[in-house]
Order: structure tokens, then sequence, then C-alpha cells
């Protein structure tokens, strides 16, 4: 595989619709490593405005707002650096709780 | 779109510093209360993302016995180069020390000297150390204010609630209209007081140390509305802001920690040689120093000066340990996302938009210029003048929130009849959101306005400015606005981000080109307003608020006096 990409597998769900979630893959070029914050603002910039992440709110390690699995370890992305040539899989923080995409209600956590 | 309605006594936009503490003033006085937010409170605003200063001049209750509110406020007046209103910035210099007792109350852990007094870190343009330390900085204060807001029954909390217009009848404004965006719902809030908490407009800028959803919504909607906006030329910049690498770009480090009583370090240019002279310099004449250092060809190959604490006489451990319990999330951050140890290596700084010195006009009961509508926090805007001088804003969230919450409650009490919604004000903007997901000819992604209005605001309204170049901003700004005709965003309803875009980049379009109408008007140089075609402070000619109201849909420009009350200014020269 080419070194300047990341591989990143990404949960999507729509519960309006889609019956059950699945996996959307994207190959994503970077050129020095990025956050995960940066990884998904890339996807939605250059290849897919509909995929839904909580990009908000401080992008500063404060408030976990962004705070999501990857690899299957909760990790905040603004905060989580990946590198060219890593293979990913981004999962939301709880399965359960998952409004579309890796976007969770926050109200019972 | 379907549209649900509620109604309350008040409706408080904005779950930061400012908006939980109207909201907790408006419930203590029995009032039901809708407390707003674009992400969840406590977690969101520029809050969470503040140091551990907030200034109260306690004193002998302090670290310097001869402080007294007197000598805050002539800080604050001298600080702001005259230009707040004292009439405001007195009830900031003489009810802070109550504010952070109420802050106590609710659980905010501040650092204490043995015998009980507050620990009080000193900062430039303070004349005696008065910045009480919060352990773990704003994110700790706006976590508990978020805490004693859910201890209140009669506060319902709306969070992911994206706000983008208020609603007026009979020339009231009687609340709100928003979508949740988890649901896609729109939702009509109809009150009989509505408290504008929703923050500044730092980041229409792309360099800017604030949270990304600070876009200047509020003086955006309040302007729309009819209100009186002021001073928003004054845009504050923070000199030592991270600007590479990309991923920690924006990351504060405090410049204030460089004196010997804490970290010993030095703003430096590319060759090591110290900028800042000890007194640290107060805000705006930190950014002329590291600009002049940049423009004369010192800086970086990324156009920044370094935060050096690497030859601290301290060493390295000794500075490790005063960041961690200064800045610990900061400090770990760089860490983290970006393998920059600051104890270790030096840091790639520059000035970054900060913070809304100006904004929504209001009077000594933190009302604006229209009924109905009250405003606190960082978007309001005629007290700190054209400079802000550190640990005043989360000072100014805690005073001015508590004066609107108290207001509108005294006011809400005196309506003997509920105004309601104009059906059709109502319908027309809904109508407007429901317009970006409708099939375009030649359609646009709202993420590529957003991303050409930061680049605009960040070529074109720089801390040094003049005509020819805003002109050309404005010109880009004027043509952005044709383009939000054009965007097409899909109908999906749960958490529809592009939508969140468009609705963001048309209240970002009306700030900017209001913010850049001010800077063209004012023309002189005072505070954070650094014309270079106008470099003199003229203090008889502008010594004055500049102030835009709507009229005909078009911005009318003017200027009005400043209230000095207390301490008049000094003998004014002429440019």
């Amino acid at each position: 595989m080419s070194t300047n990409t990341v591989k990143a597998k990404i949960f999507r769900y729509d519960p309006d619709r889609d019956k059950k979630p699945y996996y959307q893959d994207y190959e994503v070029s970077i050129d020095r490593q990025v956050t995960i914050r940066e990884l998904l603002s890339i996807i939605h910039r250059d290849h897919d405005g509909t995929l839904a992440f909580r990009d908000y709110v401080c992008y500063k390690g404060f408030c976990n707002t962004c705070t999501v699995k990857l690899n299957g370890k909760a990790v905040r992305s603004c905060a989580t650096p990946v590198r060219p040539g890593q293979d990913i899989r981004i999962d939301p923080i709880q399965e359960k709780l998952v409004v579309r995409d890796l976007v969770v209600d926050f109200t019972n956590m | 779109m379907e549209v649900s309605k509620v109604t309350t006594d008040v409706v408080v936009i904005g779950g930061g510093g400012a908006g939980c503490r109207a909201a907790i003033e408006v419930a203590e006085r029995g009032l039901d209360c809708i407390l707003v937010d674009k992400g969840r409170p406590g977690r969101s605003g520029a809050t969470p993302c503040a140091l551990w200063s907030i200034q109260a001049p306690f004193g002998p209750r302090g670290r310097d016995e001869r402080d007294t509110p007197e000598e805050f406020l002539m800080d604050m007046v001298v600080g702001g180069r005259f230009l707040g209103d004292q009439n405001l910035t007195e009830i900031v210099a003489f009810t802070a020390c109550d504010r952070v007792l109420d802050l106590e109350r609710y659980g905010v852990h501040f650092k204490k000297y043995d015998d009980g007094r507050f620990y009080q870190t000193p900062m430039p343009g303070q004349t005696y150390p008065r910045s009480c330390f919060m352990y773990e900085n704003g994110q700790h204060m706006s976590t508990v204010l978020a805490k004693e807001v859910a201890r209140h029954e009669n506060i319902k909390v709306y969070k992911d609630f994206m706000v983008f217009d208020f609603l007026k009848n009979e020339g009231k404004v009687v609340g709100i209209v928003g979508i949740d965006q988890l649901s896609g719902e729109v939702v009509a809030i109809n009150a009989k007081a509505t408290i504008a908490a929703a923050g500044g407009y730092t980041s229409l800028w792309g360099f800017s140390d604030n949270p990304p959803t600070l876009t200047g919504d509020a003086i955006s909607m309040a302007y729309r509305a009819g209100a009186d906006i002021v001073d928003l030329e004054f845009n504050q910049y923070y000199g030592t802001d991270v600007i590479w690498p990309p991923s920690v770009k924006g990351v504060v480090v405090l410049y204030e920690l460089l004196i010997d009583e804490f970290a010993s370090g030095d703003v430096t240019d590319r060759y090591g040689k110290p900028l800042f002279q000890k007194p640290l310099p107060i805000r705006d004449e930190a950014i002329k120093i590291i600009f002049k250092a940049i423009q004369e060809g010192r800086g970086t190959e990324h156009n920044a000066v370094l935060f050096d604490t690497t030859r601290s006489p301290k060493g390295e451990e000794e500075v490790r340990r005063i960041f961690k319990e200064m800045t610990p999330k900061h400090y770990q951050l760089l860490i983290d996302a970006a393998g920059l140890d600051l104890a270790k290596t030096p840091l790639e700084v520059a000035p970054a938009s900060h913070y809304q010195c100006g904004g929504i006009f209001i009077n000594e009961r933190a009302q604006s210029t229209i009924p109905g509508l009250y405003a606190c926090g960082e978007c309001c805007g005629n007290w700190q003048g054209a400079n802000r001088i550190a640990g005043t804003a989360l000072c100014g969230t805690q005073t001015i929130g508590k004066l609107a919450g108290e207001y509108a409650s005294n006011d809400v009490r005196k309506e003997t009849r509920v105004v309601s919604i104009d059906e059709k004000d109502l319908d027309n903007k809904v109508k407007y959101i429901e317009s970006f997901m409708s099939k375009k000819k030649d359609p646009i992604r709202p993420v590529f306005i957003k991303e050409k209005i930061l680049e605009t605001m960040d070529k074109y309204v720089a801390p040094f400015r003049n005509e020819k170049s805003m002109k050309e901003g404005l010109s880009i700004i004027l043509s952005l606005r044709d383009e939000l005709l054009k965007i097409e965003v899909s109908s999906i309803k749960r958490c529809n981000m592009e939508l969140r875009e468009a609705i963001e980049s048309r209240l970002m379009i009306e700030a900017a080109d209001l913010t850049l109408r001010s800077a063209l008007f004012r023309t002189e140089s005072r505070g954070h307003h650094n014309r270079t075609d106008y470099p003199e402070q003229n203090d008889v000619d502008w010594l004055k608020h500049t102030i835009i109201k709507e009229k005909n849909g078009r911005p009318e420009f003017s200027k009005r006096d400043v209230i000095h009350s207390r301490i008049k200014p000094p003998i004014g020269k002429k440019a």
C-alpha cells in the first residue's frame, strides 16, 4: 500500500435510512502525521460530506466531545495522531447511543 | 421542516460561563429558563479553553492588601485605552469578588494560602497581583457551572442546539428559533426575555485559539434584529499561540508564565534574542513587538517567533512542573497531538485571534437597545474597550452574566402579557433554512464558503490593517453573500453537519462584513486596531464608540460618546 495514505474503516449508521450499521472504507492522502480529528475533517471536506462526527467543540484536548474508538480503544480525536501508512478503524464511543455514524448522544454519559 | 413550539420565561443562548451564570440567576429568582447550546453546557464555548485566571480585587483577603476595586477599575480602563463604558466596567470591578465567592460556593476549587486568603498571580496590566487561581483552569469552572445548572429543576437544557435567528414581534425580541442537531427538528422558543451569551466572533479567523463554534452568531443575529452593535474593529489578538505544526495550531501558551516567579523564559526571535522586557507588556503591546520582529525578517519559516523556556535558570524539571500545575491540559495536548514538550523544545508561536472586545451594545442592566434582548459574556460589547487585560474575560462572564439574569428576571416579572411569536416571521426564517436543501444549478458546499471566510479574515483583517487591503477583503466577503444562495446540502435529518455549516456560513458572513466595515470606519490606531494608514491614536476624533445599526437592510455607522463616569481620560492629542 502507498505510504502517503491512511486507510480508514469507519462505522456508518443512520437509523432513519439504514437497517443496520455498516463500515465504509476511505483512503485518505496525507503528507504528514495528522490527528484523527483532522483526518475526519479531510474526509468531510474532500470525500464525503454526509459522514457525521463531532468536530466540535474545542480542538484543544479539553472538552472530550470528539471522543471515538480508534481500533477499539477510546481516544480524543483531537489529541490522537495517525501516520501515513496506517490502517485504522473508527467506531463511535458507545454503539447503543449512536444518533448517526460516529455521533453519540451525551445525555446519559 | 416540522416546527415544534415551546414557551418559557427566559431563554439563554450559550452554555459557557456567562450563559450558565445568567441561567442560574434566573432560576434562583424562581422563573423558568431554557438554556440552549451548540454543544453541551460545561463543554462548550470559550470558557473551557480559558486558563486559571479570574481577576478579583480581594485586597486583604487575597495576595496584596493594597488592592481595591478602584485599582481594578483603573487597570481595566487604562488597559482598554479609555474605550470601555465605565457604568459597566464599574459593575465588573465592584462585584468581581462576590461572583468569585459564588463560584466557590458552586464548587470551584481556588488555590488558597494556608490562612485562607486567595492565592493570586500577577499578570501584565495589573497594579497588584489579582488573578485568582483555579485548578484545572476554565474547564473546571465550566464543569462546575454546568453541574450547578443541572441542580435547578426550572432550567431546561437543550444541547446540540443550533440557533439561527431571534424571533421578533411588535418591535420586541420574543425568543429564538433553532435546530436540534441530533434530531433535525426545528424548535421555536417563545420567551418573555432572551439573553444572548453566545460568545464572540474569534473563529471568523482561521488562526484562532478559540473553539471553532465561536462564529459571531450573537452579533450577527442581534444586528439583524435591529440592536446596536459596538466596536467590532477591536478583535483582541493573543501574542503567543502555537502556529506549527497544524495539528496543534491555535493552542495558547501563556507568555504571562515567562516571568521569574514562574518559568523564567523568553519570547525570542529566531536567533534567540528576547523580544519582551520585564515587566511583560500587556496584550496590544505584545503583538506589536512580535509583528515588528516578524516584519524585520527575524521570524521563523512559519512567520513565527519562539516561546522558549529551554534556557530557563529554573531547569527543565521545574519548568515542566510549573506548566503541569498551571496549564495542565495545554501542556499535555502539545505532547499527545504533536509530540512537543515545551519544557524541552522552543515552540513556534504567533499572534492569533483571541477575544471579541466589541459586540452587542448594552446598558448597566445588560439590556441591548432592542426590548426583550439582553447580552452578557464575550458577545456584549462596550465595557472592555480597545484591549482586554488578562483575567477579565472570565470575570466578565460571572459579573455581567449575573446582571443579565437579574434584570431579565425583574423585567419578566413586570410583564403583564406575553408577546407571542409572529407566525409569518417564523415561517420566513424556517423557509430560509429549508432553502439550503433545495436543488441548485451550480451547487456549492458550505465547507468551502467557511474556509474562504477564515482565509479572508486572516489575510485582510490582520492585527495591522489598511484601507486598501480591507476593501479587498470586504469585496470577497460580499461576493460570498451571493454564493450563499447556491448552497446545497443533503436532506439528512440527524446530525446534518453540512446544514449546520450552511447556517454558520450565513451568520459568519454577516459578522465578517460588519467587522470589516467597522475596521474601515475607525481611521486611527488604538488597542488591537492598528491602521498602518492611520498609525496614531486620535483622541480628539476617536475617543468614541463605533456604533452599527441596521437601516433598510444596510449597516449604518455612527460614533457614540464613551461613558467616563469615574475616570476621565487624559487630555487628548490630535493625530
